[in-house]
């Protein structure tokens, strides 16, 4: 459709996918956010005519991403990136979803299974957690017959282990028994690859032509020093977060469990801070420890994101930077403290290798030491799969995560890289992608590494400050539920108008699924009537409008991208040089103006 | 003077006015209404013209200040149509037949209202001088040609 002067950037499918706004680049799966935020920032005032609206934006996200809902509570990997950040505050999109998933969470139940028809072939997802889940769905919605293979009585993986003031279990509940009885993926739980006589080799010998292995972290990394594993670990009063987050999960552990007691917790994720919170919540004094310094700006800044540290700050939380763990310190079998030296530095240039300065040295005392450093994938399953290579690490072809030695294994998620629950769901994409080619018998990788290319944010005459999200006092959220309130309708409507849409209108298009245009009209110069006064630059607030060299006078050109086709520069223009394309306000104006007469 | 009944020709824009309602409904509630995607894209020679084609007003609906989807539109409109203003009065057409409101509406119920109130004020203000625009033709034609003759 577009019909301008050869800028060489307007023609190609690969050129159209390669320009989104930066909070979609950033987003692993690609979520059209800026479409939606124009969509919530149109929904009607009143809530009951609203809910129609709501469910439409997320059918659309839910189509692309069927855990949009969980991301609106735990991931806002997004606003990292927003443009907005340096204007007053980024786009609230986490809260944005979670708005929509107040709604849309209880509708999934209503929701009918999709009309897909299964003919293609078997394919496994062993591991049931945000990687495994996402490449089922996608693979169910493209014909495949899908099975998951889960090793405990449960889907969701480790978004389990999060704790219920930041996801709310019957959210999380909710979403993965409905994602797989709308996609119509089937599951067999509590089977365990290589435990048992479970192996690959006998799953292909079943009929299942791919593999997806998402198996992901499941055992903590314990705690080292200078190469060693730290003594005393086995001590009574040591644990291991993610074995802590378990048992809390399962309601195992007693509300005030930890009352008068001393904890210490290492690590500077954010699942140390979970731990150290639900801790905190469970009656224990509290101090961190972590290798980073305060600074996240820092190379050796410590990981968890800002929310968590400022909420951990405001429930009391003491957090003590820049210090290891170089001994453990018992008595009688019991844990008594820890000996901590100085980190000088956490990454060099091979990455993380931690150097101390022992001369710098504390104790910190305390009743119990929670370890949560990380955490391990399952290695001798991998080794007696024969999925690594001779230095131990995965054999497979990260582009397209396709295994080396078995071209119809794919692995992806937390068990390649550890990362984010939406890194994990964006693995679960592209091995979807992977194994659909696979077995197609298409080429594996044409067309699929992308350099993305986002813009700055648009000119205006004032930015809005971002909104105060309320959280309950931390005296009043000493408990294991929501203390973050939640956007209102308003609150919604306001929030997305705030969005600026720095996108190209290309890969967002609400405007024309509204009816509020016809088609996205490009811009035409005509070079013959332009002066190159640049009027049309001035008026541009997207960088479209620019001044090129052209047959030796200076003329004014679109970037077809960048333009919104908001008419301004047609409107600034005093030579009438620019006009738009396929543009009917001008015949819309006309037969008003006839009926005058 | 009872059975003169001013014309108002209304630009409202599409992301603030009468959005959740179907065009085609609110249509038939008001008359010469034109729904824009901005009003940043109403062009000075659209004004002259709906006085030239026999309009006894403008009425401009614009988004509230700070709410603009093209950044920038309806202040740009405004300061459109306050600049045309000394020119239009030199043509004697008062300033009161140009009217901007920047407000939000999005069922549009509001509009009729806002265009029967601007037809009482002109129906105060009497007929506009069919002529005087005639006369100053030559410098419509200069605006819209940028100044160029």
């Amino acid at each position: 459709m577009w019909k301008t002067e050869a800028t060489g950037i307007a023609h190609t499918e690969m050129a159209v996918r390669q320009c989104l706004p930066p909070c979609q680049i950033k987003c692993p799966i690609n979520e059209d956010i800026q479409r939606t935020n124009v969509l919530i920032s149109l929904l009607p005032d009143d809530p009951d005519l609203a809910k129609d609206g709501i469910i439409q934006i997320s059918e659309y996200l839910y189509d692309k991403n069927p855990f949009f809902n969980i991301c609106g509570y735990i991931c806002g990997i997004c606003e990292l990136e927003c443009n907005y950040l340096k204007k007053g505050g980024a786009i609230k999109r986490r809260l944005l979803k979670r708005f929509l998933s107040d709604v849309y969470t209880k509708h999934l139940r209503e929701l009918g299974k999709f009309e897909i028809v299964k003919n293609k072939e078997k394919v496994a997802v062993i591991g049931g957690g945000p990687g495994g889940l996402m490449c089922a769905y996608h693979l169910s919605k493209r014909g495949y017959n899908v099975t998951i293979i889960e090793a405990s009585n449960q889907l969701g993986g480790a978004l389990w282990l999060v704790p219920d003031y930041r996801l709310p279990k019957d959210v999380l509940q909710t979403t993965v028994e409905n994602l797989v009885r709308i996609a119509g993926i089937a599951v067999r739980y509590n089977i365990r690859l290589e435990s048992g006589d479970l192996t690959l080799e006998k799953l292909k010998k079943e009929g299942f032509k791919a593999v997806f292995l998402a198996t992901g972290l499941p055992y903590p990394r314990v705690l080292t020093f200078e190469g060693q594993s730290v003594e005393g670990q086995d001590l009574s009063g040591v644990m291991y977060g993610l074995n802590y987050l378990y048992e809390v999960s399962h309601g195992n552990i007693a509300p005030d469990y930890f009352k008068d007691k001393k904890v210490i917790v290492t690590g500077g994720g954010n699942v140390a801070f979970d731990v150290a919170r639900s801790v905190k919540r469970q009656g224990g004094e509290v101090t961190i420890v972590c290798l980073e310094c305060e600074d996240k700006d820092c190379k050796d800044g410590i990981p968890a994101d800002e929310e968590e540290i400022r909420g951990a700050w405001e429930e009391g939380i003491r957090i003590v930077y820049s210090r290891g763990v170089r001994k453990i310190v018992g008595q009688n079998g019991k844990f008594k403290g820890i000996n901590c030296p100085t980190c000088v530095s956490v990454f060099d240039e091979d990455g993380f290798n931690p150097k101390f300065d022992c001369t710098d040295c504390i104790t910190l005392v305390g009743d119990i030491l929670i370890i949560t450093i990380g955490q391990a994938p399952d290695r001798p399953l991998l080794q007696k799969e024969d999925l690594l290579d001779e230095r131990g690490r995965l054999d497979i072809d990260h582009l397209t995560l396709q295994s080396l030695s078995k071209p119809w294994v794919f692995i992806g998620g937390d068990v390649r890289k550890v990362g984010f629950m939406i890194e994990a769901m964006g693995e679960g994409l592209v091995a979807a992608e992977s194994i659909d080619r696979y077995l197609r018998g298409v080429d594996m990788k044409e067309g699929r590494r992308r350099d993305y290319e986002a813009y700055e944010i648009p000119i205006r005459r004032d930015y809005k400050p971002e909104p105060e999200v309320p959280w309950m006092p931390p005296e009043d959220r000493m408990h294991f539920q929501l203390f973050e309130k939640g956007f209102t309708l308003k609150e919604a409507i306001e929030e997305g108008k705030r969005c600026v849409t720095c996108g190209p209108c290309l890969s967002c298009k609400a405007c024309v699924s509204i009816g509020f245009q016809k088609s996205l009209s490009p811009v035409e110069v005509d070079v013959a009537r332009c002066s190159g006064c640049g009027h049309c630059v001035y008026v541009c607030n997207y960088y479209s409008a620019h001044l090129i060299s052209s047959g030796g006078k200076i003329v004014s050109a679109t970037d077809m991208f960048r333009c919104k086709s908001c008419g301004m520069c047609v409107v600034a223009c005093p030579s009438e040089a620019r006009r738009m394309v396929d543009d009917n306000t001008a015949e819309r104006i006309a037969t008003v103006y006839s009926s005058l007469v | 003077m009872s059975e003169y009944e001013p014309k108002v020709v209304c630009f409202s824009c599409k992301f603030s006015w009468g959005y959740l309602v179907d065009e085609a409904v609110l249509s038939r509630k008001i008359e010469h209404w034109i729904p824009i995607i901005c009003t940043g894209k109403i062009d000075t020679t659209h004004i002259m013209d709906a006085f030239e084609k026999g309009a006894d007003g403008i009425l401009i609906l614009g988004c509230p200040e700070g709410d603009c989807h093209y950044q920038d539109g309806n202040y740009e409109v405004k300061k459109r149509v306050y600049l045309l203003r000394r020119i239009l009065e030199s043509m004697g057409i008062e300033k009161e037949r140009s009217k901007i409101v920047f407000s939000s509406d999005p069922e549009g119920s509001r509009i009729p209202g806002l265009v029967k109130e601007m037809k009482e004020k002109l129906a105060k203000l009497g007929p506009r001088r069919r002529n005087a625009l005639a006369g100053k033709m030559s410098q419509k034609e200069a605006i819209k040609t940028g100044g160029r003759k």
